[in-house]
C-alpha cells in the first residue's frame, strides 16, 4: 500500500489538518441532520480523506467495506436506449461513482442513479427508514446538462439520499447546484501543516529524518498533502538512509516541460517552434492535461523570465487558455502561447542587448 | 410490361443487324468468327458501346422498325407513329464526337511522338508475333485524351482487325431471378473476364489454322476492365491480368483510364496504380497520354469550325481549349453546344473577355483586398469545360508556398489610390485563385485542412521570423476556436443547424488559409518540401489509448475518486519512480500489485513515436507538390 493510503486519517478526530471543519462536520451528523453537502479546494487538499471520515462518522465501520462494481445502466432515452457501463464503488450505506467518465452522457447517469437510490432506501435497526449517501466526484467536469438534472433530482429524492460532491473549482459547478448544498472549502495544507505530517510518518516508519528534508520536500509539492507524502516515499525508495542533500525527486512530465521551457529560452525560432510542439505532442499521448501543461509551462518560462515582461507573458497565458476551453485541439493554443512568447522575448533581447 | 420488354428487344437485335449492314463487308466474317467463341466476346469487330447508343438515336430506318411494331401492337404503332413523326420534324444532327472521330494517324491530336510509339510496338508485334512474350502494351492516361482513338486509328492504318471486350451489361436483380428460376448460374462479370481471358491464350493459337482464309492480323484492345468490390475480386482480376501478359498471343492492349485521387477516393487510385505496376512487370510496354496540349486542341476545333461552317470567334475555341483540361471529348462536346446557339454565348464570351481585360490591371494591384469580385469573374467558364479539380496537397501547397506577383510601379500606385493601408499589413498580390476557391475546387474539408496547415506551416516560415510564426499559429488558434463553435451551435430547427455548421466550417476554413497567406511575410524560397500528415492525428489517437488503458486500471488500483488528471501527473510517476525502486531490489515486494509502466518507455517514460508508416503513404503526392 502507498504511503498515501496508508496514513490517511480514518476518522474525523484524527484529522491532521482542517481539523475545525471535521469537528464541525462531527456535530452535524450527530444531529442526524445532514444536508447535502459540496466540498472544494485544491487538489491535495485533503477531500477525499475527509469524506471517507465523514461516511465512516455517520455509518460506522460498515461504510468501509466497499466493493467494486461495473455496473451497466439501460436507460430509455425517449427513442432509444442508451447502455452506459460506469464502474462504482459501493457498500451498503453509499455508493461513490464518477459521473464525468460517461463523457457526453453523463446526465443519463446522474438521473438515472439517483432514480434508483431513491427506490430501494434501506431501513435502519431502528424500523426507520434511513437515506443513501451518494458521493459524485468530480463535479465541476459535469456537463451543464447534467448539472441541471443533477438539481432536479437533488430535489425531488432528497428525502432518501444525501449527495456529497466534490470537486477542484466551485466556480464551475453551477449557482443551482451550490446554493442547495452546504458548501465546505477546504484549502490546500500549509507548508507547516505538511513538514508536521511528513515527520510523522518517517515516526512511524522508524526513518531517520536529517534536518530541512522534510521541509524540502513540502516546498516542492506544491502545497499538496498527497504530492509531499507521494515523493516522499520515492525518496525512501531512491536512497536511504536520506542524506542532507538528497535531491527531491521532480515528477518525469514536470521535469520535461521544464526542458521544453529551457529549449524555448535557448533560440527562438521557426524550427525551434516546430521541435517544442514534439515535445508537447510526447506530453498529450501521455494524457497529461493541456490546462496543465500550460500552466506548468508559464511557472517554468517566469522563474527565467526578466520581470519587465512577466506581466504581458501572464496575458497571454491566460488568453491562450481561455482559447483552449473554447477550442477543440489545444496543441493550437499551447503552440499559439509558445510562438507569443518566442516573439516577445526574442524583440526584448533585441532591444536590451542589440 | 412483358409486350414492352420483348419490344426493346426486338429493337436491339435490329439495331445490330441495321448497324451490320450499314458497316459494310469486311466486318461481317468477324461475327461469324466470334460465332465459335464465348458470349463474351459477341461485341468482337463492333464499336464500342457508347458509340452504338448513339447510333441508334441516328439510325436512318425507323420506318421499317415502326412497321414492325405495328404487327405487335396497334396501340404502340401510334404511340410510335407520333414519335417518328416528332423526330422526323427536328433537325438532327450527328454528334461531332462521332462525326469528327479521328480515322487516320494524321487527324490524331494526340502528339506524334506517343503514336509513333505505340505504332512501332504494333507494327513489331504484328511482323513476328510467334513465340515472344510481352504482348500486352499498357495505355495509361486521363479521360478523353484520344488513348482508344489512337488504338483504332493506327489499326486501321495497319489494316489489322481489332478486338474489343467489352464489359457485358450488369445483370439486373429482376433478371437475376428470372435467369436462376430458369436454371441458369449467375455468372459475375469478373467470371466471364477470366474466362475470356482464358480464351485468349487458346484462341490465338487456334485462330490462324482454323481460319486460314484470313490474312488480317488481328489486335486485342481491353477498354474496359471489369469492376472489383473488395480485396477478393481484386486480388482475383490482379491474377487474370497476369495470365493475360504472360500468355496472351496476340498483340493485346489495355487502356485503363487514370482518375484523380477526388472522384474516386484514395484507395481506388493505389488500386489502380498497383494493376499498372503488375502489369508492368509482367513484362506490359507502358504508353502513358498526357493531356493534350490547348494548341492541338485548337487545332482539332478549327477543323471542326471550318467543316461545319460555324461562325465562331477565336477567342471562344481558344477559351473552351484552355478550359477543357486536356479532354478533347470534352471540348468537341462543348463546342457542338456553344455552336448551337452561338449568338448567346458569344455574346457573353465577349462581353467577359472586355471585363476581363478591363479589369485585369485594376485586379493586379487590389486582388489582395477585393479578391471576393474575382469570385464570379468570367462566367463563361463554367458554361464550358469541365471544373477544374486540385489535389488537396495542390491546394495545401499553393497555400504553404505563398507566391506572390513582383509589384512594379505601376501597381504600387494604383494600389495607394484605392486604399491606403498600414504598411505592415500590406502584402504583394496572391500569385493564384481567391483562397476560398481554391479550397473548393480541392474539395477541402475544413477540420482536415487546418490540421494540414498547423502541420506543415513552420517549415515553410523563414528561418528569423518568430513574429510571423506567431501571426500563423494565432490564426490557426481562431480557426480552431471557429471549428469548435461549429460543434456546439444549437439551433431549434435540423436544418438550421446544418447549414450554420457548414458555414461556420467554411469561415474556419477560410481563416485558417488566409491567415497562412496573410502571416506568413517573408516566406522561405520556394525548395522541396514533403507535405506530412498531420501527426496530431497519431497523438490524439495514442492519448486517447492510454486514457482508455488508464481507466481500466484505474478503478483497480487507485479507486474512483481519483481523477485522470492526478493519476497522470501524480500517482503515475511516483509509482514509476517506487515500483522502480522495487526492480533494483530495495522494497520488499509491499507494491506488487501496482503495474509496472516504466519498461517499454524510454528515458522519460515517453514513447518516441514512429511516423514513417503515415509518410510512405503521402509520398505518392510529393512530385505534386514541388513547386507552385
Amino acid at each position: 500500500m502507498l504511503w498515501v493510503d496508508k496514513y490517511r486519517p480514518r476518522t474525523l478526530d484524527k484529522m491532521f489538518v482542517h481539523e475545525e471543519i471535521a469537528q464541525n462536520l462531527k456535530k452535524l451528523v450527530a444531529e442526524q441532520d445532514c444536508p447535502h453537502l459540496l466540498f472544494y479546494g485544491p487538489p491535495g487538499a485533503g477531500k477525499k480523506t475527509l469524506i471517507m471520515a465523514l461516511l465512516r462518522e455517520m455509518f460506522g465501520p460498515a461504510a468501509e467495506k466497499v466493493k467494486l462494481e461495473q455496473k451497466t445502466w439501460k436507460i430509455d432515452a425517449g427513442t432509444r436506449t442508451i447502455e452506459l457501463e460506469l464502474a462504482m464503488l459501493a457498500s451498503t450505506h453509499h455508493v461513490e461513482l464518477n459521473p464525468s467518465d460517461a463523457g457526453f452522457q453523463d446526465r443519463y447517469i446522474v438521473q438515472e442513479i439517483i432514480k434508483e437510490m431513491a427506490k430501494n432506501r434501506p431501513i435502519d435497526s431502528k424500523g426507520k427508514k434511513g437515506f443513501k449517501v451518494l458521493v459524485l466526484n468530480e463535479v465541476d467536469k459535469l456537463s451543464k446538462e447534467a448539472q441541471h438534472s443533477l438539481r432536479r433530482t437533488m430535489e425531488k429524492y432528497s428525502a432518501s439520499c444525501r449527495l456529497v460532491l466534490c470537486c477542484n473549482s466551485s466556480s464551475r459547478v453551477t449557482e443551482a447546484v451550490r446554493s442547495r448544498c452546504l458548501n465546505v472549502r477546504l484549502n490546500a495544507p500549509t507548508v507547516e501543516q505538511i513538514i508536521e505530517v511528513l515527520e510523522l510518518i518517517g515516526k512511524k516508519e522508524s526513518l531517520q529524518l536529517p534536518p530541512g528534508f522534510a521541509a524540502r520536500i513540502a516546498a516542492q509539492s506544491n502545497r499538496s498533502m498527497r504530492r509531499a507524502i507521494l515523493s516522499f516515499e520515492t525518496c525512501r525508495v531512491q536512497q536511504y538512509p536520506f542524506t542532507v542533500n538528497q535531491a527531491v525527486p521532480a515528477m518525469d512530465w514536470e521535469q520535461y516541460v521544464s526542458e521544453i521551457a529551457s529549449d524555448i529560452m535557448k533560440e527562438q525560432s521557426p524550427k525551434r517552434l516546430f521541435q517544442v510542439r514534439g515535445k508537447v505532442y510526447e506530453l498529450l499521448a501521455n494524457c497529461i492535461p493541456p490546462e496543465v501543461i500550460l500552466k506548468k509551462l508559464l511557472l517554468e518560462l517566469l522563474k527565467k523570465l526578466d520581470s519587465e515582461l512577466k506581466h504581458e507573458i501572464c496575458h497571454w497565458a491566460a488568453y491562450y487558455e481561455h482559447r483552449m476551453r473554447l477550442g477543440q485541439k489545444s496543441i493550437f493554443h499551447i503552440e499559439a502561447f509558445v510562438a507569443k512568447f518566442m516573439s516577445i522575448y526574442k524583440a526584448f533581447l533585441i532591444e536590451t542587448f542589440g | 410490361m412483358g409486350k414492352r420488354k420483348a419490344v426493346i428487344v426486338l429493337s436491339s437485335s435490329e439495331d445490330d443487324e441495321v448497324r451490320d449492314r450499314s458497316a459494310g463487308g469486311h466486318q461481317r466474317p468477324s461475327k461469324s468468327r466470334s460465332n465459335p467463341l464465348s458470349t463474351s466476346r459477341k461485341r468482337i469487330g463492333k464499336r464500342s458501346k457508347e458509340t452504338s447508343c448513339v447510333g441508334s438515336v441516328s439510325r436512318p430506318s425507323p420506318k421499317l422498325e415502326a412497321a414492325k411494331f405495328a404487327t405487335l401492337s396497334e396501340d404502340f404503332s401510334d404511340c410510335l407513329e407520333d414519335l417518328h413523326l416528332a423526330r422526323g420534324n427536328q433537325y438532327w444532327k450527328e454528334l461531332w464526337i462521332d462525326k469528327y472521330k479521328p480515322s487516320s494517324v494524321a487527324q490524331l491530336a494526340v502528339h506524334k511522338k506517343k503514336v509513333e510509339e505505340i505504332k512501332c510496338w504494333l507494327e513489331d508485334r504484328l511482323t513476328k508475333s510467334k513465340g515472344r512474350s510481352g504482348n500486352v502494351l499498357l495505355l495509361t492516361g486521363h479521360a478523353g485524351i484520344g488513348k482508344s482513338a489512337t488504338v483504332r486509328a493506327i489499326a486501321s492504318q495497319l489494316g489489322a482487325q481489332l478486338c474489343e471486350w467489352t464489359t457485358p451489361t450488369p445483370t439486373l436483380w429482376q433478371e437475376h431471378v428470372h435467369i436462376s428460376n430458369l436454371g441458369l448460374r449467375y455468372v459475375s462479370k469478373l467470371d466471364e473476364f477470366e474466362s475470356f481471358v482464358e480464351k485468349v491464350g487458346k484462341y490465338s493459337l487456334l485462330f490462324p489454322n482454323n481460319f486460314g482464309l484470313s490474312k488480317v492480323p488481328i489486335i486485342i484492345l481491353i477498354d474496359d476492365l471489369p469492376g472489383t468490390n473488395g480485396r477478393a475480386a481484386f486480388v482475383k482480376l490482379k491474377k487474370c491480368l497476369m495470365t493475360l501478359a504472360h500468355s496472351s498471343q496476340l498483340p493485346t492492349i489495355i487502356s485503363i483510364t487514370e482518375f484523380s485521387e477526388i472522384d474516386l477516393g484514395k484507395g481506388s487510385t493505389s488500386r489502380y496504380e498497383e494493376l499498372i505496376s503488375i502489369l508492368e512487370r509482367a513484362g506490359a510496354q507502358k504508353v502513358a497520354f498526357n493531356p493534350l496540349t490547348v494548341s492541338s486542341i485548337k487545332k482539332v476545333l478549327s477543323n471542326i469550325c471550318q467543316e461545319e461552317k460555324c461562325d465562331v470567334t477565336l477567342e471562344l475555341i481558344d477559351q473552351i481549349a484552355k478550359t477543357c483540361g486536356g479532354d478533347i471529348r470534352n471540348a468537341v462536346a462543348s463546342f457542338q453546344y456553344c455552336c448551337v446557339r452561338p449568338d448567346d454565348f458569344l455574346l457573353s464570351a465577349s462581353s467577359t473577355q472586355m471585363t476581363t481585360n478591363t479589369r485585369l490591371d485594376f485586379t493586379k494591384s487590389r486582388s489582395s483586398l477585393l479578391t471576393g469580385q474575382n469570385g464570379h469573374e468570367p462566367l463563361s467558364f463554367f458554361l464550358v469545360g469541365r471544373d477544374e479539380t486540385l489535389t488537396l496537397f495542390h491546394a495545401l501547397g499553393k497555400f504553404l508556398h505563398n507566391k506572390r506577383e513582383i509589384p512594379n510601379a505601376l501597381d504600387l500606385d494604383l494600389g495607394s489610390e484605392s486604399l491606403v493601408l498600414c504598411k505592415k499589413f500590406v502584402r504583394k498580390p496572391l500569385k493564384m485563385d481567391v483562397p476560398e476557391r481554391v479550397l473548393s475546387q480541392a474539395y477541402g474539408q475544413a477540420r482536415p485542412v487546418v490540421d494540414f496547415l498547423h502541420e506543415n506551416v513552420l517549415d515553410f516560415v523563414s528561418d528569423g521570423a518568430i513574429n510571423d510564426a506567431w501571426m500563423v499559429s494565432s490564426y490557426l488558434s481562431d480557426a480552431d476556436c471557429l471549428l469548435a463553435l461549429s460543434l456546439h451551435i444549437i439551433f431549434p430547427s435540423l436544418t438550421d443547424m446544418h447549414e450554420s455548421k457548414s458555414i461556420s466550417q467554411l469561415v474556419a476554413a477560410s481563416v485558417a488559409v488566409r491567415g497562412v497567406l496573410f502571416g506568413n511575410v517573408q516566406p522561405m524560397s520556394s525548395r522541396w518540401h514533403t507535405i506530412r500528415s498531420p501527426k496530431l492525428w497519431q497523438i490524439e489517437h495514442l492519448a486517447h489509448q492510454h486514457k482508455n488503458e488508464l481507466m481500466g486500471a484505474k478503478c483497480d488500483t487507485y479507486g474512483i475518486g481519483v481523477s485522470m488528471s492526478e493519476i497522470v501527473t501524480e500517482y503515475l510517476p511516483s509509482v514509476k519512480w517506487i515500483s522502480s525502486g522495487i526492480t533494483d531490489g530495495l522494497g520488499d515486494g509491499k507494491y506488487e500489485h501496482y503495474p509496472i509502466r516504466v519498461n517499454s518507455s524510454s528515458e522519460h517514460g515517453f514513447v518516441v513515436y514512429d511516423s514513417k508508416e503515415s509518410m510512405s503513404n503521402e509520398e505518392s503526392d510529393d512530385d505534386e507538390i514541388e513547386d507552385w
